[in-house]
């Protein structure tokens, strides 16, 4: 039973690890960008997150109002630069590393790198949970995992079902040739990356929902994030949710069977063999 | 509808056109013939704005196109079918036919234009939900013209259609060159199969290296030694 709940729980966690891979997924895979800057954002909402709801007093779920906007414009924006300077995806790897330093840096500067955590009386989900059967889940985790369902679904419809997500598949497939039949990348592009931006939001709000927020958090994410992207395969959503569920119940396994300090051994074991056996990812999409 | 004055393009540093004039009238077909390298494809994507000419003017219909982005010049009329069809592989047939009528000009002929391709082309018709990249290299290069078709050309512009292409299927995107023109379509023809380039054009120009060297009716230059030399292999 124990094995069940660890795997259930660390799928759970998974999805929230799903949630930040799915801006970077779709933003590598149709942009041509690989924006580290995506954790800087999810960071920063998160801090943002904490401020709002504690100077104001409003449910932190509240915050995203600000937050979903604010980053949606800061993605945007971050991504206009790399197509002013016609940046390269290798360098866009660089130039996000930096933007991710330095906000890193900037957050420390303003809130410390001491742990910061809700007031439990704006944050009542800390403490709850919910029981089914002998398995007990907490209230963040389930928040997070709704969320990320929620998102997932929702971009694959939209990539799968309207007229600018076939337009952004077009691009991803061939950018001179859906630019000739009057894709305008630049104003596609720019959108794709406001939404990855208001997604690393709705990421960050999560955090401080289920737990504290320090300024190193995403050095603790990059490489799993990655890992998911990978296993997802680049620019495919729902292949990024199963990714994200199966590293997350793979490591929770790992963790009670072993110990935790073996599960990234695992994971990455598994992501190494994945890019020799299947290197565009476990869940290929049709055709591509 | 088209005039091309002077081009000049650039790889880069390398140059790969040198003071290109090439001239389309209306619902006129006309060829460009040269061996492989000339520079043909350059010419076509420098006209339909994929690549930036460093020198000389692209006018369409009085307009002057030079710095029109890709995105714009369908709009203005211009659609590509590219040299390796460049289809969106792991999307349906009708997903393509679909996007080549993205722009806003199209997408109000949708209904109309994707009756006049499945006429043109039934077989798009029965395979409407099987994916680009499965089709046999026949029926992409007939996606590949319904697409650029989608998109209400004025002028279309054909990079060596036939290349690769079984024979009963190079008649057949022949036949279909003519149609098009026949409905009013200009087309800018680039092959190698200079024959039956020359055989459906009126008139015909011959790049060798980045230079046009020779331009005349087609019969001229199917007739004419550089041409028979330097394409033809005979
Ligand atoms: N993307 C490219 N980068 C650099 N050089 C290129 C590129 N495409 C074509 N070239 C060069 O430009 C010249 C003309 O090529 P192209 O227009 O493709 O010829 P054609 O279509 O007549 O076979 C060739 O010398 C070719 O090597
Ligand atoms: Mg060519």
């Amino acid at each position: 039973m124990i094995e069940l709940q660890a795997a259930v729980s660390g799928a759970l966690n998974g999805s929230l690890y799903a949630l930040m891979a799915l801006g970077l997924s779709l933003a590598w895979g149709f942009l041509k960008v690989i924006n580290l800057a995506h954790f800087a954002m999810i960071l920063l909402a998160g801090y943002l997150t904490f401020e709002l709801a504690t100077s104001t007093g409003l449910s932190p779920i509240a915050t995203i109002v600000v937050t979903a906007p604010l980053m949606f414009l800061v993605g945007a924006l971050i991504q206009l630069g790399y197509e002013r300077f016609d940046v390269s995806e290798l360098n866009s790897l660089l130039i996000s590393y930096g933007l991710l330093i330095i906000t890193v840096q900037v957050v420390t500067n303003i809130w410390t790198a001491d742990f910061q955590r809700l007031p439990s009386e704006i944050n009542p989900f800390s403490a709850e949970s919910l029981a089914v059967g002998s398995l007990r889940f907490p209230m963040p985790t389930l928040l997070a995992a709704g969320f990320a369902v929620v998102l997932v679904v929702a971009a694959a419809l939209v990539l799968g079902r309207t007229y600018a997500g076939r337009a952004l598949q077009a691009f991803g497939q061939d950018r001179e040739i859906a630019s000739a039949f009057g894709i305008d990348h630049r104003l596609l592009g720019v959108l794709l990356a406001g939404a990855a931006g208001a997604s690393a939001a709705v990421a960050g709000m999560l955090f401080p929902i289920g737990g504290t927020l320090t300024p190193d958090l995403p050095f603790e994410w990059i490489g799993l994030v990655f890992a998911i992207v990978i296993l997802g395969g680049i620019g495919n959503v729902t292949g990024t949710l199963y990714a994200g569920l199966l590293v997350g119940a793979t490591s929770g396994l790992v963790a009670v069977i072993w110990t935790p300090s073996t599960s990234p051994f695992v994971v990455f074991s598994l992501v190494v063999l994945a890019l020799v056996f299947r290197p565009k990812g476990l869940f290929p999409q049709k055709g591509g | 509808m088209l005039q091309v004055t002077d081009l000049d393009v650039f790889y880069g540093d390398a140059q790969a056109l040198w003071g290109a004039s090439v001239t389309v009238g209306s619902g006129e077909v006309v060829s460009i013939v040269g061996s492989n390298g000339a520079g043909k494809s350059t010419l076509v994507n420098a006209i339909m704005g994929i690549l930036r000419p460093r020198r000389g003017r692209i006018v369409l219909d009085d307009q002057d196109v030079t710095e029109t982005p890709g995105h714009r010049m369908c709009r203005a009329g211009v659609a590509i079918v590219p040299e390796g069809r460049r289809l969106f592989p792991s999307m349906s047939v009708e997903d393509n036919l679909d996007l080549g009528a993205f722009n806003r000009v199209a997408r109000a002929h949708y209904e109309e234009s994707l009756q006049w391709v499945h006429t043109l082309f039934p077989r798009l018709a029965d395979r409407r939900s099987q994916l680009a990249g499965s089709l046999s290299g026949g029926e992409q290069q007939m996606l590949a013209i319904g697409r650029g078709l989608m998109a209400r050309p004025r002028l279309l512009l054909m990079d060596e259609p036939s290349l690769g292409l079984a024979p009963v299927v190079v008649d057949e995107v022949f036949d279909v060159i003519e149609t098009v023109r026949d409905e009013g379509v200009s087309v800018l023809l680039v092959e190698q199969n200079a024959q039956m380039a020359l055989d459906v054009s009126s008139r015909a120009y011959l790049l060798a290296e980045g230079r046009v060297v020779m331009d005349g009716t087609a019969e001229e230059l199917a007739k004419s030694r550089e041409v028979r030399d330097s394409v033809l292999g005979l």
